[in-house]
């Protein structure tokens, strides 16, 4: 067709005048390699932090902005020596926005880091993304194993946990307590829930526990849990390990409660159960709830009672959670990260990573990196109080946990 | 055995109470679809407007005044929404249902983005009222009192709209406008309050159902979408434009979503789809559909 | 090819024109087409050299929702049969492509070929239940089976990679070479997608074509005729399928990533309101509708703190009002409304 001929004359001289005009490129090209930032020591650093801001994620990413204002707040806006510019771009709900919000920040912002994610589909997709450019990505929330396992790459690396990892430090805690019946699992149906199932389930049988049944409503569009509450009912089990977040965990904790099981067959679960806004939402129904996680805003540590009361001092006595301190812990990383390291770029960075050693001012208790991934104390968490000020309490350390 | 089978009475039975909540929601939709010719995806936004409604008012302390203050407001709210549809939809009159799903679904936005901007992002839980907050013992487990009193409530909402629908002059020139739209405007009605009428009642539905889910469903970002694809399958089930269509819809949904799930565990993220695609297959106009919505 | 929309009124001179209102358009010579059209490609083909590759990634994204588009248009605005399930088949041939290009070889064009297979397979499987209802039971059909395709996606772990997604892809290959630069990726994006959007434009013009207009316009005339209705909406939905699964191949290529959310409702109504946003029929159109959408949401949003959607419902009110027509309204410059008869 003549258009055809006609646009590939058309290009070649549009890629003459290309060659020949460097001005014409002013807002850049797209072919040929990109040219990273500057990297001298002590020049400023820019970070990506994509967390969401919008969609049913966006509580966990106010968090974690916060998180991350406060340690910057806190260090004179320095990281490591440079100063910090911090670019934020909302991850919105799904990777279909996430992606490119990662895109974004690494193309047309040319950062020289990226910190946040939440949706653990969106965290493997930029993996790829993270290795092209050879730039850090931090991962203060998304949860896949893939992340630090399968999917590894040197220039990914996770400061918060890994699904399994967080259910897996409760199975041995309930295998000890012989619960008549055996334990009774149900988590969403998508990838988290069933890694969760899994890192519970081998951990409680290895453990010496019984699985007395398991359930996986469907994800995101389950609002009412009866079906599964009846099953639960049936099996006979003497206790429940689930895994819910954001509304679906409100629905099935008040559900819980609603239909009776509460007080006959006591509720445990992974620590997003009842962390952050879910729990004043799920009200009294939440009393007595039983989770494991890697934070309590009650951990009765130093470094902890002053975080929480900068934090509530800096955001109007709002209270932190894990997924704010995930990110404080991403910066404190990269403080000492950077700090060691000569360039910004992600081999020297991923180096430093490696040699940051324990991180012992952690609001969380002291942590180290094990294959990217938090070696840090679980805890296991009741919900007490009284509606209105509710609080995750400190019940048991379970101990330093790996990824598993 | 008999627990297994007591367990399924009681899905059979919650199925009831999730059936008579999607009827008070999906019949101002169907309604809206049948009579107007108005396919309005603001249906679900609606039903979120309601349950925010619902907790502002009643989160802070559950009372009857606060419950019943929340049905009020969200009723006087759906009536001036359903208003402001009617006349925002007015100049798509003849152009094509996806136009008017651009407009509903852009409304439907907007409206979502607002109330997560009033209410914060966190999820919020909408206790029952005084004296429906406990539970009951039936066949040997504990129920919700207030699902078995949305039971009521959705029954007597059925009779009442059926009555208005098939016993007044009201309904008369309803089902009328229905069958024969140019008819009715021949004869001297004029079509555009009829549609305002339709459109104020069928949105106070809405919003009244979600200040009735509250308790069930609480008010979080995105249950607007959930919501709305429910209320879709149920009116499609069950047969654009009728009543009767919208109620047996909502009852089949209801059980799908209860006792299908409590026998097909397994299968649950797949029954709701799978049984709407099954519907559509068999019957292609629904189960009680007319015609009516068979051209887009 | 602003004809295409009008000339619904060529059918075998047996259809009168019900549709757009729109009269015969004047006779006019083939370059005042031509030339624009050979325009707009040069200057799509010259872009990666003074664009950044942001600008370059998202335009190479808008490209490949617009193909997805033309393909729905195929169905929406040449057939008329709205499907609010047709990112099923473009999700089926992103994950065909990504399985592919993980697993045997990315060297174009496999992933590709197989991608529209697979999307032209799934549709053909789905397709002939889904053709025999019409309207809003049409859409709510296509819904359902897209839903169910999307559960499927979600719940075959072993395949897909259940909701994390099929991640890992590795850059498409060309003679041995990896297409990893932003700009060497909008180039084959771009070649397929306008390889892609030819073909369709031929079909739309065939014989074949006119008929699916026809059987738009008046379904029950076209059977009188002779015509076999169904078996010629099935045809278009194959096609459509087909094309769909080869704009999903190239999301593969460009996202690097498949996820369930690429064949859930979002996608599914978000790529059917572009095609109303861009003006149904016209199949250039619905590409600019495509291109308006994602650029908002995916583009612009990240950077609005959180407010994408809402500048997305704002777009779609104020598109309804002033653009009753769609983009593809705006180059013939007449006020009159769409589908008044």
């Amino acid at each position: 067709m003549a258009e055809y001929t006609l646009s590939r004359r058309a290009l070649l001289m549009l890629l003459g005048a290309g060659a020949a005009a460097p001005a014409l490129a002013a807002c850049g090209s797209s072919v040929g390699g990109g040219s990273g930032s500057g990297g001298e020591e002590g020049g400023p650093v820019k970070v990506g932090l994509v967390v969401p801001q919008s969609g049913v994620y966006a509580p966990l990413g106010t968090d974690m902005q916060r998180g991350w204002d406060l340690w910057l707040q806190q260090h004179g806006n320095r990281i490591g020596g440079r100063e910090v510019t911090t670019v934020v771009a909302d991850e919105g709900e799904n990777p279909q926005t996430g992606v490119p919000a990662v895109q974004r920040v690494l193309q047309a912002d040319q950062v020289d880091l990226v910190v946040g994610l939440v949706n653990s589909a969106t965290a493997l997709g930029a993996a790829p993304l993270m290795s092209e450019a050879k730039k850090i990505l931090v991962v203060a929330n998304a949860g896949a194993a893939d992340i630090t396992g399968k999917a590894r790459t040197p220039y990914v690396w996770r400061t918060s946990f890994q699904n399994a990892q967080v259910a897996a430090a409760a199975g041995p805690h309930l295998a000890e307590q012989n619960i008549p019946g055996g334990v009774f699992l149900i988590a969403s149906d998508y990838a988290a829930g069933t890694e969760v199932r899994a890192g519970f389930k081998a951990a409680y049988e290895a453990a010496g526990g019984r699985i007395a049944g398991e359930a996986s409503p469907p994800f995101g569009t389950t609002q009412d849990y009866q079906p599964f509450l009846a099953q639960i009912r049936q099996s006979g089990a003497g206790a429940v390990f689930c895994f819910f977040a954001g509304a679906e965990a409100v629905r099935f904790v008040q559900q819980y409660a609603q239909f009776g099981l509460k007080d006959s067959v006591p509720l445990y679960g992974s620590g997003f159960l009842t962390e952050g806004g879910v729990l004043d939402a799920q009200a009294e129904a939440a009393l007595g709830v039983r989770t494991s996680l890697f934070y309590t805003d009650q951990l009765d540590n130093p470094a902890n009672r002053a975080f929480v009361e900068a934090y509530r001092a800096a955001y109007d006595d709002a209270v932190p959670t894990c997924y704010s301190v995930s990110t404080f812990d991403a910066a404190a990383v990269l403080d000492r990260a950077l700090g060691a390291a000569t360039a910004l770029d992600g081999d020297s960075v991923s180096a430093a990573l490696g040699g940051v050693g324990s991180i012992d001012d952690s609001p969380r208790g002291p942590w180290t990196f094990d294959g990217q991934n938090p070696l840090q104390t679980m805890y296991l968490r009741t919900v007490e109080g009284t509606p209105g000020q509710l609080v995750n309490a400190v019940t048991a350390d379970l101990g330093q946990k790996a990824q598993v | 055995m008999t627990g297994w089978l007591a367990a399924n009475l009681l899905s059979v039975l919650n199925g009831l109470a999730i059936g008579a909540l999607l009827f008070v929601l999906a019949v101002g939709l169907s309604l809206v679809f049948g009579m107007m010719d108005v396919l309005n995806l603001a249906h679900g936004a609606l039903f979120l407007v309601g349950a925010y409604v619902a907790a502002a008012l009643v989160g802070g302390g559950a009372s009857w005044g606060a419950f019943l203050g929340a049905l009020g407001l969200a009723a006087v709210i759906g009536l001036l929404a359903g208003g402001g549809l009617s006349a925002m939809t007015e100049p798509l009159r003849r152009r094509s249902h996806l136009d008017q799903a651009l407009l509903t679904l852009g409304v439907a936005l907007i409206v979502a983005e607002v109330l997560q901007i009033v209410f914060g992002d966190d999820p919020l839980a909408v206790p029952a009222p005084p004296g429906l907050d406990g539970s009951v013992s039936l066949l040997g487990a504990a129920y919700p009192t207030y699902r078995l009193a949305l039971i009521g409530v959705g029954a007597v909402l059925a009779v009442a709209v059926h009555v208005l629908v098939e016993r007044t002059t009201l309904g008369a020139l309803i089902r009328a406008t229905v069958a024969d739209r140019e008819m009715v405007a021949a004869v001297g009605v004029d079509n555009r309050r009829v549609k305002i009428a339709v459109f104020a009642a069928g949105s106070m539905l809405a919003t009244v159902a979600g200040v009735l889910g509250g308790p069930i469903y609480g008010a979080s970002v995105g249950l607007d979408s959930t919501v709305l694809i429910l209320a879709l399958v149920v009116v499609v089930i069950g047969g654009l434009g009728s009543v009767r269509g919208a109620l047996v819809g909502a009852l089949v949904i209801g059980q799908i979503e209860s006792l299908g799930r409590a026998l097909l565990p397994d299968l649950a993220s797949f029954v709701l789809f799978g049984a709407l695609a099954l519907v559509l297959v068999l019957r292609p106009q629904g189960l009680f559909g007319s015609r009516a919505g068979a051209a887009a | 090819m602003t004809e295409v929309s009008a000339r619904t009124e060529e059918v075998h001179g047996a259809m009168d024109d019900p549709g757009t209102g729109s009269g015969p358009p004047p006779a006019r010579p083939r370059w005042v087409v031509a030339v624009p059209v050979a325009a707009v490609v040069v200057v799509l083909a010259a872009v990666p050299l003074f664009l950044a590759p942001f600008a370059t990634t998202t335009l190479t994204r808008l490209l490949v929702f617009g193909l997805l588009a033309v393909s729905l248009d195929l169905l929406v605005g040449v057939t008329g049969l709205p499907s609010l399930g047709h990112a099923a088949y473009f999700g089926a041939g992103a994950y065909a492509a990504g399985w592919v290009s993980i697993h045997l070889t990315a060297a174009i064009p496999v992933p590709l070929l197989v991608g529209a297979a697979v999307g032209g397979l799934a549709a053909a499987a789905t397709g002939w239940v889904a053709v025999r209802s019409a309207g809003v039971y049409f859409l709510m059909l296509t819904l359902a089976i897209g839903e169910v395709l999307a559960q499927v996606a979600q719940s075959w772990d072993g395949v897909t990679g259940g909701a994390n997604g099929l991640a890992g892809i590795p850059a498409a290959r060309l003679g041995g070479e990896s297409l990893t630069g932003a700009g060497f990726l909008y180039w084959y994006v771009l070649g397929v997608g306008l390889l892609a959007f030819t073909a369709v434009w031929l079909l739309a013009r065939s014989p074949f074509g006119a008929a699916l207009r026809g059987i738009r316009d008046n379904e029950p005339r076209m059977r009188a005729i002779g015509y076999p209705t169904t078996l010629y909406k099935y045809g278009a939905f194959v096609a459509a399928g087909t094309v769909a699964g080869a704009a999903g191949s190239l999301l593969a290529a460009q996202q690097r990533l498949v996820t369930p959310d690429d064949l859930g409702f979002t996608t599914a109504a978000i790529i059917l309101l572009a095609v109303v946003i861009g003006g149904a029929g016209s199949l250039w159109g619905p590409v600019v509708g495509a291109a308006i959408v994602v650029l908002v949401r995916d583009a612009l949003g990240p950077g609005l703190g959180g407010h994408g959607e809402l500048v997305l419902g704002i777009v779609f009110v104020l598109v309804v009002y002033l653009l009753p027509r769609g983009a593809a309204g705006l180059t013939t410059l007449r006020p009159s409304r769409r589908r008044r008869t």
